[in-house]
C-alpha cells in the first residue's frame, strides 16, 4: 500500500471565445471599471457548444502528458463539476470512454460545487493510501455559462467556462499533507441553481425561467468566504506539518479578488504568494483551483518541490482546504 | 489510523403512495401477467410530493437509531443518488442541514448510478482508514418518477422511490473485507437520462423533453448487468479472505429478478441466500442495495457476525461489489 499520494500531471483547457467586460457593457448595464473593481476579472471565456466533458477530455490529454503515464494506467476517474453534459450517465464515464478506457477504471462525479476539486483529492489520496487505485485522474471541470442569465448584471460578470484535471498517483514521499474539508446547509440558499435536479423535473408546471440561472447572494456569501477559506487554510497548513514559512504558494478558489485578498490577508499570506488567474478566466468553479495550478507550473512559477496551500468554497455552502507538495 | 470500518446501523424509507402493476395497466399498454413474468416486479412507490432529502432524511434517522448515535456525532455526509432536489445545493448539504449539523460535517453528493451506495461505501471506508472521519452517514436514495416516461411502458414499470441509509464507523474488527469497482462509458446510452444536466439547459429552447427521460436498451444492457455482476461478486468474495461456504447472504442490486437469478446462478449462490425486494419496490437504483439490507437486517435474515456479498452494475455503465461482515 502507498504510503502517499502525489500530483504527477497537471492540465487545463478554456474554450476560445472570450467574453471582455467590454463585451459584457453591451449586453448589460456595466462597465468594466466597475467589474474590475469589484471583482477583479477582466475577462473569462465561454463553452458555447462546447460540451463540459470535451473540455474535461482536452484538459485530462494535457495532464496525461505532464504526467508521462500512457491512460491505460488509470484506475480511477473522479470527476468534480455541478455542470456535467449529464448525471446519467455521469461526466467521469463519458470522459472515461472519450479516453478509451471503458471497463479498466472505476468513474465516478463528486458534487461539492467550487469546493468539488478539494474534496475529489481527499478522496483520491484516500482511495490510493488504501489500495483501490494506483493513479487516479481527477477533473475539475465547469460549464456554467449555461446556467447564467445574460441580463442580471450582479451574476453574469462572475463566471467562466473551463477545465482543470490533474493525475495523483501513489508516492513514497509527499505529496498531499492534510485535508480539511466542510459544509453547512444552513446556508443552502445563498448560491444556487434551482431548477437543476429532480425537484424541477417533478414540479415543472411551476416553475420559473429564472429558476434556471445561478443566484447567489453576494454579500452574504461573501462574509462566509472570507472566515471559511481563510480559517480551513489555517488549519490545513498546521495539519500538514509544515510552517507557514515553508509554505510557497497559496492557490485560493478563484471567486473574486476581494474575497481573495481578505482570506489572505487573514490568514496571514503575504500578497506575492497569491496565485491569481481570475482576471482571465473569472469563477469557473471546481475548475478553478486545478487551472491555476497548471497555468503556473506551466509557466515556471511553481516548480518541483513547492509547498502549496490551496483553499475554496462554493455553493452548499461546501469549503475546505489541503496542502501539498509539488 | 483504524484497521477497518463496518456498518452499524441501517435505516429505509419509502414513500406512501403504492403503484401495482395492476394500476399501470391503465397508464401504458401492458399488463401485471407482463410486467412480473420479464421483472418480477409487482409494486413500487412513488414519491408525490417527498422530496429526494425529505426521504433520505427519514431513513437517515432510522440508521441513526439503529446505530444509537446522534446526528452530531458523524464527520461526515456522502448521499449517492441521481436524483437529487437540486445539484448545488448538494443533497448532503440539504440532509446536513436537516440534521441542524451544519459547520460540523463535509457533505458531497457521489454519482454513479445504481453502484453509487457501493461506490459511496468504498469511499467511505478509504476516508476512514485515513482519519478523514470516523463515523459517516452513507445514503442511497432516488426521486425516479420525474424522471420517467409513463407512456413508456419498456421503463415506467420498472423503477420506484425510496430511501436508504447506513451508518458507516471505524472499527478494530472487519466490516467491509474488499470493495471492487468498475465503470465502462462506452455502453452510457444503454440507460441515460439526457434532460438532467448541462446539455439540457445549454440546449433549453430546442429541447424534446418528452422524448429525452429514461431510456433503456434493455437487452443489452441484461447481458453485460449478469455478466459484470457475477464477476464483481466473485472477485469480492476472493479478495475479501472468505469462503462461498462463509457467505451468509447476497444482496445483490434490484433491477430485474431475471438478472439476479442468472447472476445468482454463475457465482453458485443458493436461492435462499439471495434478498429480494424489488417485488414491492422495483429498481430504486443507488437506493435498492441499502434498503433491501435494512430490510434482510430487521427481519433477522442478515444478523451481527453475517458475511454479506452485495453487487450492483447501473447507467454509466457502472459496476461495483463488496464483501463484508455485519
Amino acid at each position: 500500500m502507498a504510503k502517499y499520494s502525489m500530483i504527477a500531471g497537471t492540465g487545463s483547457y478554456f474554450p476560445k471565445k472570450i467574453l471582455s467586460n467590454k463585451d459584457l457593457e453591451k449586453l448589460v448595464e456595466t462597465s468594466d471599471e466597475w467589474i474590475t473593481s469589484r471583482t477583479g476579472i477582466k475577462e473569462r471565456h465561454i463553452a458555447g457548444d462546447e460540451k463540459t466533458s470535451e473540455m474535461a477530455f482536452n484538459a485530462s490529454i494535457n495532464a496525461l502528458e505532464m504526467a508521462k503515464l500512457p491512460q491505460t494506467d488509470i484506475d480511477g476517474v473522479i470527476c468534480a463539476s455541478v455542470t456535467q453534459d449529464t448525471i446519467l450517465p455521469s461526466l467521469s464515464c463519458m470522459l472515461q470512454d472519450k479516453l478509451s478506457i471503458g471497463g479498466k477504471s472505476f468513474a465516478f462525479d463528486v458534487e461539492a460545487a467550487c469546493t468539488g476539486f478539494i474534496y475529489a483529492c481527499s478522496i483520491a489520496d484516500a482511495m490510493i493510501k488504501t489500495g483501490m487505485a494506483n493513479n487516479i485522474l481527477v477533473v475539475g471541470v465547469e460549464k456554467l455559462s449555461a446556467y447564467v442569465d445574460w441580463d442580471d448584471r450582479s451574476t453574469c460578470v462572475l463566471f467562466g467556462d473551463g477545465a482543470g484535471a490533474a493525475v495523483i498517483s501513489a508516492a513514497d514521499k509527499p505529496g498531499f499533507r492534510s485535508f480539511n474539508l466542510s459544509a453547512d446547509g444552513k446556508y443552502k440558499d445563498l448560491l444556487t441553481i434551482e431548477n437543476l435536479g429532480i425537484n424541477y423535473l417533478a414540479d415543472l408546471s411551476n416553475r420559473k425561467k429564472e429558476d434556471n440561472y445561478i443566484k447567489m447572494k453576494g454579500n452574504d456569501v461573501f462574509k462566509v468566504a472570507v472566515k471559511a477559506m481563510s480559517d480551513y487554510t489555517v488549519l490545513a497548513i498546521k495539519n500538514s506539518g509544515l510552517a507557514s514559512c515553508e509554505i510557497d504558494y497559496f492557490i485560493p478558489h478563484q471567486a473574486n479578488l476581494r474575497i481573495i485578498d481578505a482570506a489572505a490577508k487573514r490568514a496571514h499570506i503575504a500578497k506575492e504568494k497569491v496565485i491569481i488567474t481570475l482576471d482571465k478566466y473569472g469563477n469557473t468553479s471546481a475548475a478553478s483551483i486545478p487551472t491555476a495550478l497548471d497555468l503556473f507550473i506551466r509557466n515556471g512559477t511553481i516548480k518541483k518541490g513547492c509547498n502549496i496551500v490551496s483553499s475554496a468554497f462554493g455553493g452548499g455552502l461546501t469549503w475546505g482546504a489541503m496542502v501539498y507538495t509539488i | 489510523m483504524p484497521g477497518y470500518s463496518k456498518i452499524i446501523g441501517t435505516g429505509s424509507y419509502f414513500p406512501e403512495k403504492i403503484l401495482s402493476n395492476k394500476d399501470l395497466e391503465k397508464l401504458a399498454n401492458t399488463s401485471d401477467e407482463w410486467i412480473t413474468s420479464r421483472t418480477g416486479i409487482k409494486e413500487r412507490r412513488i414519491a408525490e410530493n417527498e422530496t429526494t432529502s425529505e426521504m433520505s432524511y427519514k431513513a437517515a434517522i432510522k440508521a441513526l437509531e439503529m446505530a444509537e448515535i446522534g446526528a452530531d456525532d458523524l464527520d461526515g455526509i456522502i448521499c449517492a443518488s441521481l436524483s437529487q432536489d437540486t445539484i448545488m445545493p448538494s443533497m448532503a448539504c440539504l440532509l446536513q442541514d436537516k440534521f441542524g449539523i451544519g459547520g460540523k460535517t463535509f457533505a458531497f453528493d457521489l454519482i454513479a448510478a445504481c453502484s453509487g451506495f457501493l461506490y459511496a461505501c468504498a469511499v467511505a471506508d478509504s476516508m476512514i482508514k485515513t482519519g478523514l472521519g470516523k463515523k459517516l452517514l452513507v445514503i442511497g436514495a432516488e426521486r425516479m418518477s420525474p424522471a420517467l416516461d409513463w407512456n413508456d411502458r419498456n421503463t415506467c414499470i420498472l423503477f420506484g422511490d425510496g430511501a436508504g441509509a447506513a451508518v458507516i464507523a471505524s472499527s478494530d474488527t472487519p466490516g467491509f473485507r474488499s470493495f471492487y469497482m468498475r465503470a465502462h462509458g462506452g455502453y452510457g446510452d444503454f440507460l441515460a437520462f439526457p434532460s438532467l444536466g448541462s446539455n439540457y439547459f445549454a440546449n433549453i429552447d430546442t429541447w424534446d423533453l418528452k422524448t429525452n427521460m429514461i431510456h433503456m436498451k434493455g437487452n443489452e444492457l441484461f447481458k453485460i448487468a449478469v455478466k459484470s455482476m457475477a464477476e464483481a461478486a466473485d472477485i469480492a468474495v476472493k479478495e475479501s479472505g472468505l469462503s462461498y461456504e462463509d457467505i451468509d447472504c447476497f444482496v445483490p442490486h434490484q433491477a430485474n429478478l431475471r438478472i439476479i437469478d442468472a447472476a445468482a446462478k454463475r457465482i453458485k449462490i443458493d436461492k435462499e441466500k439471495v434478498m429480494i425486494t424489488l417485488d414491492k419496490y422495483g429498481n430504486t437504483s443507488a437506493a435498492s442495495i441499502p434498503t433491501t439490507l435494512d430490510d434482510a437486517v430487521r427481519r433477522g435474515k442478515i444478523k451481527k457476525g453475517d458475511n454479506v456479498v452485495s453487487a450492483a452494475f447501473g447507467g454509466g455503465l457502472t459496476w461495483a461489489s463488496t464483501c463484508f461482515t455485519f
